[in-house]
């Protein structure tokens, strides 16, 4: 498991989401994998997409349970808020307080980081409390032999097709703040903050890219075909 | 900056070797492909290449076909004796003549490879924001609609769409709330402007 790391560090916040703590001696990831209650495939699989773009094994991907799914992407988002955003969050206020010459600038920035902020809370709140419930009781229906009405109705109500569509890329307003930075803003004097700041910028991008593969790739498709498989048994009887 | 790449279609294994030697010893090119017949020539769509040098006596109603098919992207250069008339269905870049010394080969080559790569230089430099776009700029970052500034502007609502794309492209900024700040920072709008027309 410590080669997962030393190969790539970004894993490191992966393993988080996993719940596994560092500390693990020599013991392989299997072993450390099977300490933690977690799926070893599907950790190695996740890690390895995470890693590398090209790397995405969306079949293998979608054999795995909802549950599972949701949960990593629910930790996901726990990441982003009480870790990600707040770090960036106090980079841009240490900017606002260590620049005299163009304070105003950097408030903008700030502003815009804040209304994102918000964006990025509706849009994984809205997974949290109405798709990824949906999709684990479809699973569930799936899953049973009994043919159950209430599944209908429930699908009459919401579709994972509505939840494509509505899933906005969200990234975009990041690119504009990492473009604005790089190209247009007046260089502060205090250039090791700019750039710490572009840095997280950069992870938190690449995270949510990640993320939102896994959702549009994976979890989208799988529920689509057990959407199908439904409507079929019921036509059926 | 990207490598010249050449396929080269000639029979004769000297001339072939030849003509690579001499390709080679132009800085980043490289011949990344060599036919000595025409019948192989169907894997030709398979390949991506700047230039293609090929001796005309190869062509024949098949390989013309094929020629014509990837030549809209490739540029053509004939390899033949200076006698040989080249066919008018093709549209060629350049000649290079068995008789030509190895000076005159090269300053052919050099000129096609530097004419490429003007061209592909010309299309990444960052084109600068015009007066029209900045008209249009300030609008969006004032918070108006399309419709809204092409009501205003008078012009229509795909015009405005359309500076809308060359903005985000020219800028490499896409949001309404970024170009917002864009203009701020450039101070085509006032900090105290925005969201006027909301209100």
């Amino acid at each position: 498991m410590a080669d997962v790391i030393h190969t790539n560090y970004f894993t490191l916040s992966v393993l988080n989401r996993f719940g596994i703590e560092l500390g693990f001696g020599d013991k392989s990831v299997e072993e450390v994998c099977k300490k933690n209650n977690v799926d070893v495939d599907f950790f190695l699989e996740i890690v390895n997409a995470f890693i590398d773009k090209d790397y995405f094994p969306k079949k293998h991907l979608q054999t795995f349970p909802v549950k599972l799914i949701t949960d990593y992407l629910q930790k996901t988002h726990d990441y982003y808020h009480k870790l990600k955003v707040p770090e960036i969050e106090n980079l841009i206020e240490e900017m606002v307080d260590s620049c005299y010459t163009q304070k105003e600038n950097i408030v903008l920035l700030k502003k815009f980081f804040n209304d994102y902020k918000q964006e990025l809370l509706n849009h994984t709140h809205r997974e949290e409390e109405v798709v990824f419930p949906y999709t684990l009781a479809l699973e569930k229906a799936y899953n049973s032999e009994e043919l159950d009405n209430s599944v209908i109705e429930l699908m009459d109500t919401y579709s994972i097709e509505i939840f494509q569509n509505e899933h906005d890329d969200i990234e975009e307003k990041l690119l504009d703040l990492r473009n604005i930075i790089i190209k247009y803003l007046p260089q502060p004097k205090n250039s090791k903050l700019c750039n710490k700041l572009l840095y997280e910028l950069f992870n938190l991008e690449q995270d949510i890219n990640d993320h939102s593969r896994i959702e549009e790739k994976v979890l989208v498709p799988k529920i689509r075909e057990m959407e199908k498989i439904i409507t079929k048994r019921f036509t059926k009887k | 900056m990207c490598k010249a790449t050449f396929i080269i279609i000639e029979k004769s294994y000297l001339i072939r070797k030849g003509l690579i030697s001499i390709i080679e010893k132009i800085p980043n090119t490289q011949v990344i492909q060599q036919f000595d017949n025409e019948d192989d020539l169907k894997i030709l769509v398979n390949f991506e290449s700047d230039f293609i040098i090929i001796n005309p006596n190869l062509l024949n109603a098949n390989t013309l076909e094929i020629i014509k098919k990837i030549a809209k992207n490739i540029q053509l250069i004939s390899l033949s004796e200076k006698s040989i008339v080249l066919t008018k269905e093709l549209e060629w870049t350049a000649q290079i003549y068995l008789e030509d010394t190895q000076n005159s080969i090269l300053k052919k080559l050099n000129t096609l490879i530097g004419n490429r790569e003007t061209k592909n230089v010309k299309s990444e430099v960052p084109e600068e924001i015009s007066k029209r776009e900045i008209d249009i700029l300030k609008n969006i970052a004032l918070g108006y609609s399309n419709k809204e500034i092409a009501d205003k502007l008078f012009i229509s609502t795909h015009t405005v769409v359309t500076h809308r794309k060359n903005i985000t492209r020219k800028l490499g900024i896409k949001t309404v709330p970024g170009l917002t700040i864009y203009a701020i920072l450039n101070k085509i709008i006032d900090i105290n402007d925005t969201g006027k027309s909301k209100s």
